[in-house]
């Protein structure tokens, strides 16, 4: 079976920078694959070419067996490919429900016969329930977070994207949040899953890739990337690998 | 759950009485001799109430601050000119003015609505001016000097005016459905965040095209409406850069991005502009102006979100007496 998602000699220039070069990999689908990676490897404009946020400066992406490299955001969305943001951006002055109605109606459907009992469910999935009414602005880190997800989940994707969703949580959320990622997964969705954090990588992921300087530096399953000494190299510096 | 339904269903129906009443008096009011020279004001206040409830669908809904709606105005004003003098039924001729600037719209906005913020801003004060400079030089609508109509029969003052309240009562229907439909959901998440909205499937450019169509079509239709009442229109008056500002204002005075904000807006613009104009020659724009300032500083919401304020105190005053007599 082809891989749902492969890029392949992806190259991005920011004025002659290269935020990446050469980078290719594939995710199969049902995995949660893991893109890990210092500061500044290229992990968030990765994910933005892929979500066709900003176009590649050369390479291909290959999504289904259809070629997607130039496609804008909004029609990956409803091709299946959705991403959630790093730094979160709900729509402040509309309510949490409205903002996953957004995602419900614009997002790759079908929207199912009661729309709002389906907002509801959304919600309730990601412990929303409860703040449904308030507006976005309202809403404290965690539950912005949560919104941010539950948002994009709500526009059905098949290859969802998730930019850093751990960051700014406490221990508690964090694991509630990897709890859901691991559902989302069980009911089909591939994810393609950025994060800093080592713990949450190891604890999720099937697959991992590693980028350092905008390059590829190694992939493979968790345990082996953990040990990888070019990996800890990358991460602690040359003395901690040896 | 239930009881939120039950609520809603109340504060709709509220809302329908509301606009219904206002409907009513102002469709009785021509009756009670109020005289011409009311009937004219109120006539002229619907006209900028139908290009306000347009304004607030691209600046307010969607949050695309233009100020080139003068065009689609000016436009409207003398396509339905010429239609009459053509020959046209009126309506036929609104009808096409509508159409004229609807279409317009698009050349307009696919260069411009690529801009954001206040580059979009400038970008429509330069088309606008633009515009205004080649009407002020076409010869074949009578330049500088204007354009003039003349129709046949009697002038008939209740015939203008309940045109303009028909149009303006579609208008506000488009803004109500438009607020509260699919469509609407969907400009105000572009408002919010464009990028953002586009990474669950809207598309903005779309979005931003469909809405600055709607109303283009409807100040086009104002602009009509106004040019056969006046029967003369000339580019430095329709086409001007402060017929823009105009249209910018009311629905800010108002409230922008509500219903009802662009109607109070363009009611109370439209009844205190003239005497403004003959009191303060010079200063009238400056206290626009100023005002503008205080609104956007102190209530961005506009009479609106002030009104929404004062019901909040009175509530609170009442329930508070309310519990002391109970003490």
């Amino acid at each position: 079976m082809p891989p749902l998602l492969s890029v392949e000699r992806l190259n991005r220039y920011f004025a002659g920078l290269a935020a990446l070069k050469d980078v290719g990999f594939e995710v199969e689908e049902g995995q949660i694959c893991g893109l890990i990676g210092p500061n500044g490897a290229g992990k968030t404009t990765l994910f933005s070419i892929i979500a066709g946020s900003i176009p590649p400066s050369s390479g291909t992406i290959t999504y289904s067996g259809k070629d997607v490299t130039h496609w804008k955001s909004f029609q990956a969305v409803r091709a299946g490919v959705a991403r959630t943001h790093q730094i979160t951006r709900p729509f402040r002055s509309m309510t949490t429900r409205q903002n996953v109605e957004v995602g419900l109606h614009f997002g790759r459907g079908p929207v199912s016969s009661s729309p709002s009992n389906e907002v509801t469910a959304i919600l309730e999935g990601v412990g929303l329930g409860h703040v449904a009414g308030r507006n976005a602005a309202s809403l404290c880190v965690g539950d912005q977070r949560r919104l941010e997800l539950a948002r994009t989940l709500a526009a059905k994707p098949k290859l969802l994207l998730c930019d850093e969703v751990c960051s700014g949580l406490t221990e508690t959320e964090m694991n509630e949040v990897l709890e859901l990622l691991r559902r989302i997964r069980e009911r089909g969705t591939t994810i393609l899953y950025v994060e800093h954090n080592m713990r949450a990588i190891m604890s999720t992921c099937d697959q991992v890739v590693v980028l350092n300087f905008g390059q590829k530096l190694t992939e493979g399953p968790p345990l082996k990337i953990q040990n990888d000494p070019a990996v800890i190299e990358a991460y602690l510096g040359r003395t901690a690998a040896n | 759950m239930r009881a939120t339904s039950v609520q809603m269903g109340h504060f709709l129906n509220y809302r329908v009485a509301a606009w219904g009443t206002t409907l009513i008096v102002l469709g009785i009011l021509p009756g009670c001799g109020i005289g011409p020279n009311l009937t004219r004001l109120l006539f002229t206040a619907l006209v900028w109430i139908i290009t306000s409830v347009a304004w607030n669908l691209l600046g307010g809904f969607t949050g695309q601050v233009s100020f080139g709606f003068a065009v689609f105005y000016g436009l409207g004003a003398y396509t339905a000119a010429m239609g009459i003098n053509g020959g046209l039924n009126p309506l036929a001729a609104f009808a096409i003015s509508g159409l004229a600037a609807a279409i317009a719209s698009i050349p307009i906005g696919l260069p411009t609505f690529r801009l954001r913020g206040p580059y979009f801003a400038i970008a429509t004060i330069g088309v606008s001016e633009a515009v205004r400079v080649v009407m002020t030089n076409l010869s074949f609508t009578g330049g500088a000097s204007g354009y003039r109509i003349a129709e046949h029969g009697p002038f008939r003052p209740l015939e203008h005016y309940y045109t303009a309240l028909g149009f303006a009562g579609v208008a506000v229907v488009i803004s109500a459905w438009t607020h509260y439909s699919k469509f609407g959901l969907s400009l105000q998440a572009v408002r919010e965040d464009e990028e953002a909205a586009a990474d669950i499937g809207v598309n903005p450019l779309k979005a931003k095209l469909m809405v600055h169509l709607q109303a283009a079509a409807l100040t086009g239709i104002a602009g009509g409406v106004y040019a056969r009442y006046a029967a003369y229109i000339h580019p430095q008056g329709v086409f001007a850069f402060h017929t823009s500002v105009a249209i910018l204002l009311m629905p800010i005075i108002g409230g922008a991005g509500t219903v009802a904000g662009p109607v109070i807006g363009g009611f109370v613009y439209g009844l205190v502009q003239e005497e403004l104009v003959a009191a303060f020659p010079q200063f009238h724009l400056l206290l626009y102006g100023a005002l503008l300032i205080v609104i956007i500083l102190f209530e961005p919401r506009g009479v609106v979100g002030w009104l929404g304020k004062l019901r909040v105190f009175i509530e609170r005053t009442w329930r508070k007496s309310a519990a002391a007599s109970v003490g």
